[in-house]
């Protein structure tokens, strides 16, 4: 029964076995085991959920997640050392690939970059998992956020293993689902609507990405990354491209936070618990940058025109980021505007890396290594305002000012974040910025450039008066409620073992990250520029040069001057402290003043705010508007043709209407003459008028005669009668005849 | 003989349905008795429940597993053919399994069987479970004969009856409502199978009665001359069988039809038997007139045309409908259109797309239709704004939906991606110059309406605080919730691992090009 065109079963059996994975098994275990561990996590979780009404997690739960980031993080040195062992400085790398996954399989693999990165999220994870332990022990849900948290991480390795786009997008877009979860956790108002913006950007972006792959699938027939330089190269058209890298970057852009998709980060990075807003700002906005770094090092290779487009996105997202986390009165989202700001000096050294062409060795380190110092200050800066807000449940800098008077531990592992991100000397920062710094200047460029320079300085400076204006409300002012005040003074353990080694651990990794440069960034930034395209091992960067620290002084001017004159001066309200008689007046008595309780104020006016005043008007009001009608209008068309058609051509004919008595004779009879005596009754017979239905008679006379004649037609006489005319009919024929 | 067994799970539904509807006659003796009896006490009710689910349940799911096992024996079991007889000289009623008819019987069967046992339950609420399988069986051996119909006679046959057939189960619970939207679905359907008919007419002179065949029976020198004509009587097709498809002018019924319906009803209409239109117009385009000869015509522009704006046009509608189950009529209006539009870009990943997300659709639109049966059976909920708060009370019920949804925006590695991974290719590989980019954006514009008008159920389903937030689960029995879960779970695992339909699919299109 087989002919050439039909299948059987036995065709099917061998297409299955074609799906057979091979090459490196550790890989795709590094992003398996997550999934795995986290649903057992969340059984072990929910065990005795009963006992605790709900709240927090067992502890064999919490167990579970600590050896699960823990394995994971000890199997992503092993894979380090496998690396180093065995292909380090070699073409070629470790790979891992699933055939048919997905239409056209996934693919994983491993070089300098993916391992930095992949050492840095697991080492994020492995710290903030240790502190949920003591965040969520009382929490709704919790289990909840330990799926998520632990199917997060298999995502982001996911996504930074990546060999080919298609993998890349497929773990991009599960990420955004999983942490979307984060970002609703608390399930209030204000996290449920920032978790509907951040999906609303979630999937717009990823349907942009997706398109944007669409494009390069059709122009370059591969999307493997590694290929994708070479491919590039031999085109000779390249408008497509630029539209698909384009594409690409939005949906890139949109994760990293970038201007103007950075609507979602400053407000969804506050409401989700601590742990998640470390990961949310160390490394999920990296998954982005890591994707517009695929773009400028492989599809745009020293590309002016691309570069040029990053600086402009970075510039402004730097700067942008840094003002609102001026005028920011909440920790974790001043905190969370920080992060916008330093994507932006991120930004600004991919796109010096497009600029820079040969000599792009410092934009490509400046930029590696801020991803990683960024990651770690975040996970450190976020981890201390999760421990505040576990203690006093409030964000706002009003209410939080002075609690960390008494507390030298905690102020020293703030302040080891804050220098870091604010790039004072001696610290991760001060490097990478440097670096980038260094990368604006020895470009030249002329005028553009210089303002760029500028913008740099003064978002670095800006950066260095939002964290002195953190440090001193958290741990140098007196709150200006005694009673509060006293009451953060009391001396108590304000948190369990577990979080004090993830902090103090976290912060003692990133001074010593900092303090050496040369032992520890220089190697990871060789590591990693293999990926950028940099071959040479590079000359040592003199990072305490006098022009070096040149560059940092001014931006620590800047800071001081933003700080004195419109963190106190402006944004603050003079508090009426009693026995005043200073002769000083305005900013500068304040100034001298400060440990007088003033506050904090945010002049920002309410309504200038992108989402707000654009995108959600925009989205749901304006076009579903416009559209709604116009789809409408075409939904009903035939409806409508159908109804003006029976209305006018094909009008539906009157149904023979059933009459009471008579027929159509006797009515049309009837209406004469009752026309007639209607006549009559006006004309002749106005005296005396008659009041006769002559329809009904002529109907009745019909029936009285109808009925005769069907009496007279049964009669025997009627029948005899007929006889006799037949018979007389009969002899007249026969006489004629 | 062999004609008794390519048809067997036909005549296997039929006679099921025959017994069934002969069955429910009783129902009707029944009901006065019923009505004056008035309620049935309480403590009886678990008692004459059982008994009835033994004795329609029973031999429905038998009869349900039966056919469905038959057909897939037959259809997996090699090729066939058979003329049944001659409906008129050289006219003959002519059945053959080829790999399309099979790609589209086992669909039909994957769904099939998950529904049916799904209404078990579903059905005994609504009352009529006999009349329901009936003709649930009836229509089921329609699309079986449809999907191995051999010529476009036999095809146009089994077409109609399949209309007739399903036109009970809209107007299943008998409201004024469920009959104007029955007799809607009655007119559009018909009016389109009669735009079909005069084409088949036009049809007849070049190619009288000849079987299908893939790539097509045209041969060029025959119809020189007559392009035109021949060209309209493709876009009447087109057009005509589109009524089914849910495309654009001729869609109306789609949303008026489904809300009525009982779920399990709705589930197999938007889930297979709209499909039905595709298949029709797959036969025409692919397996007669051939992809060749409408390349670059003025029809294939218009057929294009039609899909996107259908695409777009249902995506936003369903956006704006508050009604869940009419938000997914719409949601299936659109999501036809990514099949017809695949269809129409006439290149080989554009129909191996298409295949795709006809298998996939299938599977994701009948579950989620179940869903919406579910929340409608346990909680009374018809409105998206009102299952607010859901995921409290039927936590695994959402997660099915949540599945599907996913599954139906795109979202990898569900089944939807892959789909409309091939559907973009499709349209950018076809050669078809900004069309093709402006094809592939439309679909996107439309996956992030999707989520739109799918996601925001899920969020505030889970996260959302209902007006009065209970505690206590209500979620369906096992016999409702596992259909919808292997539903879900098979949106997943075809997602994860679509090769062998990828290569299938393949296979057919590359035998028509």
């Amino acid at each position: 029964m087989m002919t050439e065109c039909g299948m059987g079963w036995r065709d099917i059996m061998s297409m299955a076995a074609g799906t057979v994975p091979r090459g490196n098994i550790g890989l795709v275990i590094l992003v398996l085991l997550p999934f795995l561990m986290g649903a057992a996590v969340y059984g072990a979780g929910r065990a005795g959920s009963q006992k605790r009404a709900g709240r927090g997690i067992s502890r064999a739960g919490r167990l579970l997640a600590v050896c699960a980031v823990t394995a994971e993080l000890l199997l992503v040195l092993c894979l380090a050392g496998f690396y180093f062992r065995h292909f380090q400085g070699m073409e070629k790398m470790p790979e891992y690939s699933v055939p048919h996954i997905c239409g056209l399989g996934l693919r994983f693999c491993m070089d300098g970059l993916r391992l930095i990165c992949c050492v840095v999220s697991a080492l994020m994870w492995f710290m903030t998992t240790l502190f949920a332990g003591e965040y969520f022990a009382r929490r709704r849900h919790a289990e909840r956020f330990y799926l998520f948290l632990l199917w997060t991480q298999g995502t982001v390795m996911g996504v930074f293993l990546s060999a080919d786009l298609l993998t890349t997008f497929v773990f991009f877009e599960l990420m955004s689902f999983t942490s979307y979860v984060w970002v609703a956790q608390e399930e209030n108002v204000a996290s449920l609507r920032a978790a509907e913006t951040y999906l609303a950007v979630a999937v717009i972006g990823g349907m942009v990405l997706l398109m944007g792959i669409f494009l390069l699938y059709r122009e370059l027939g591969t999307l493997e990354i590694a290929e994708l330089a070479r491919a590039a190269e031999s085109l000779r058209d390249k408008r497509i491209l630029y539209a698909a890298g384009t594409c690409m970057l939005v949906g890139f852009g949109a994760k990293a936070g970038a201007f103007p998709l950075h609507i979602w980060l400053p407000r969804a990075h506050p409401v989700a618990p601590a742990p998640a807003s470390a990961l949310l700002s160390g490394i999920l906005t990296k998954t982005g940058i890591y994707g517009i770094l695929i773009l400028g090092s492989q599809l745009f290779h020293g590309d002016e025109k691309w570069g040029r487009l990053l600086l402009a996105l970075g510039a402004v997202t730097m700067v942008l980021g840094a003002v609102l986390a001026v005028f920011s009165l909440d920790l974790k989202r001043t905190l969370a505007c920080s992060t916008m700001s330093q994507i932006g000096f991120i930004l600004v050294g991919v796109g010096m890396q497009g600029l820079a062409g040969e000599e792009k060795a410092l934009a490509v380190h400046g930029t590696l290594l801020h991803m990683v110092s960024h990651s770690l200050i975040k996970l450190v800066l976020f981890m201390a305002a999760g421990v505040i807000y576990l203690n006093v449940h409030e964000s706002d800098l009003n209410t939080l000012r002075g609690y960390g008077r008494e507390k030298p531990l905690l102020k020293g592992i703030f302040l080891a974040g804050a220098l870091s991100v604010s790039g004072v000397p001696l610290s991760a920062g001060y490097v990478s910025k440097t670096l980038l710094h260094e990368s604006i200047v020895e470009y030249g460029g002329g005028g553009m450039f210089t303002i760029l320079e500028w913008l740099f300085l003064i978002s670095g400076g800006l950066t260095a008066a939002y964290m002195t204006k953190l440090f001193v409300a958290i741990f140098v002012e007196k709150n200006g409620d005694g009673a509060r005040q006293a009451s953060y003074e009391v001396k108590k353990g304000y948190w369990n073992p577990g979080t004090g080694f993830a902090l103090t651990a976290s912060a003692g990794i990133l001074v010593l990250w900092g303090l050496a440069p040369g032992f520890t960034m220089d190697p990871v930034a060789w590591l990693g520029q293999g990926f950028m395209g940099l071959k040479e091992s590079g000359e040592q960067v003199a990072f305490y040069s006098p022009g070096n620290l040149a560059g940092a002084v001014v931006s620590m001017g800047i800071g001081a001057a933003v700080y004195i004159v419109i963190v106190r001066g402006i944004l603050m309200k003079t508090g009426t402290a009693p026995g005043e008689s200073s002769a000083l007046t305005g900013p500068v008595r304040r100034f001298f003043k400060w440990k007088q309780p003033g506050e904090y104020v945010n002049p920002w006016p309410a309504w200038l705010d992108l989402e707000e005043l654009l995108y959600r008007p925009l989205l749901l009001s304006f076009l579903p508007l416009v559209w709604g009608i116009l789809c409408r209008l075409l939904d009903s068309a035939l409806d409508l043709t159908v109804i003006l058609l029976r209305r006018t051509l094909y009008r539906d004919s009157p149904l023979p209407r059933e009459r009471a008595e008579g027929n159509v004779m006797t009515a049309a009879a009837g209406h004469v003459l009752n026309g007639i005596q209607w006549l009559g009754n006006h004309t002749w017979k106005r005296r005396f008028p008659t009041r006769r239905d002559y329809v009904h008679l002529a109907a009745m006379k019909h029936a009285r005669l109808k009925e005769d004649g069907f009496i007279i037609r049964r009669s025997l006489s009627f029948g005899l009668l007929l006889v006799c005319l037949g018979l007389g009919l009969t002899l007249l024929y026969i006489l004629l005849g | 003989m062999e004609s008794l067994w390519i048809l067997s799970p036909a005549l296997a539904a039929g006679a099921a349905g025959v017994f069934f509807l002969t069955a429910s006659f009783t129902e009707y003796i029944s009901l006065p008795e019923l009505a004056d009896r008035g309620e049935e006490p309480q403590e009886g009710e678990s008692g004459s429940r059982t008994l009835r689910l033994s004795r329609v349940g029973a031999p429905a799911l038998g009869a349900l597993l039966t056919a469905a096992a038959l057909a897939m024996v037959v259809a997996w079991s090699g090729d066939g053919e058979v003329i049944l007889f001659h409906l008129m000289k050289d006219v003959p009623v002519y059945f053959r399994i080829d790999p399309l008819g099979r790609w589209f019987v086992t669909l039909a069967t994957a769904v099939w069987v998950p529904v049916g046992i799904y209404s078990i339950v579903y059905i005994r609420r609504e009352g009529g479970e006999k009349r329901f399988y009936g003709f649930y069986f009836l229509v089921y051996g329609a699309l079986v004969c449809l999907y191995f119909a051999g010529n476009l006679v036999t095809m146009y046959l089994f077409y109609e009856f399949m209309t007739l057939a399903s036109f009970p189960l809209v107007l299943h619970n008998g409201s004024r409502e469920a009959i104007m939207a029955g007799l809607k679905y009655l007119f559009y359907s018909l009016c389109g199978a009669y735009m079909g008919l005069f084409g088949i007419f036009l049809f007849h002179h070049v190619f009288g009665t000849a079987a299908f065949s893939p790539g097509g029976i045209l041969r060029q020198e025959a119809v020189r001359g007559q392009e035109e004509l021949l060209l309209t009587a493709v876009l009447l097709l087109v057009v005509g069988l589109g009524a089914k498809a849910g495309m654009f002018p001729l869609h109306a019924w789609l949303p008026a039809a489904h809300p009525v319906a009982p779920s399990p009803a709705s589930a197999v209409l938007s889930g297979v038997l709209v499909k039905s239109g595709v298949l029709a117009i797959l036969r025409v385009v692919y397996y007669v007139v051939g992809p060749e000869f409408l390349r670059g015509t003025w029809v294939q522009y218009v057929w294009m045309t039609l899909a996107l704006i259908t695409i777009g046009m249902g995506s936003l509608l369903a956006c704006r409908e508050p009604v869940l189950k009419k938000r997914l009529a719409y949601s299936t209006v659109s999501q036809l259109s990514y099949i017809l539009f695949g269809l129409a870009v006439l290149s080989p990943e554009g129909l191996v797309g298409a295949l795709l997300h006809v298998a996939f659709h299938g599977v994701i639109k009948s579950g989620l239709f179940l869903t919406a049966g579910v929340f409608l059976h346990c909680s009374g909920k018809t409105e998206a704004e009102e299952l607010r708060g859901i995921g409290r009370t039927m936590p695994t019920t959402l997660w099915g939906y949540t599945l599907l949804a996913l599954a139906l925006i795109g979202i990898p590695p569900a089944c939807g991606f892959v789909s409309k991974w091939y559907l973009a290719q499709g349209a950018l590989e076809a050669g078809l110059g900004v069309w093709g980019y402006v094809g592939a954006a439309v679909l996107l514009l439309s996956a992030i309406l999707t989520a739109g008008y799918l996601l925001p159920i899920v969020t505030r389903g889970f996260f959302g605080n209902g007006p009065a937030p209970q505690t206590e689960r209500q979620e369906p029995g096992a016999a409702m919730l596992l259909p919808l879960l292997v539903l879900a779970a098979l949106s997943m695992v075809l997602g994860l691992l679509p090769g062998i339909l990828t290569e299938y699919a393949g296979i057919i299109a590359q035998s028509t090009m």
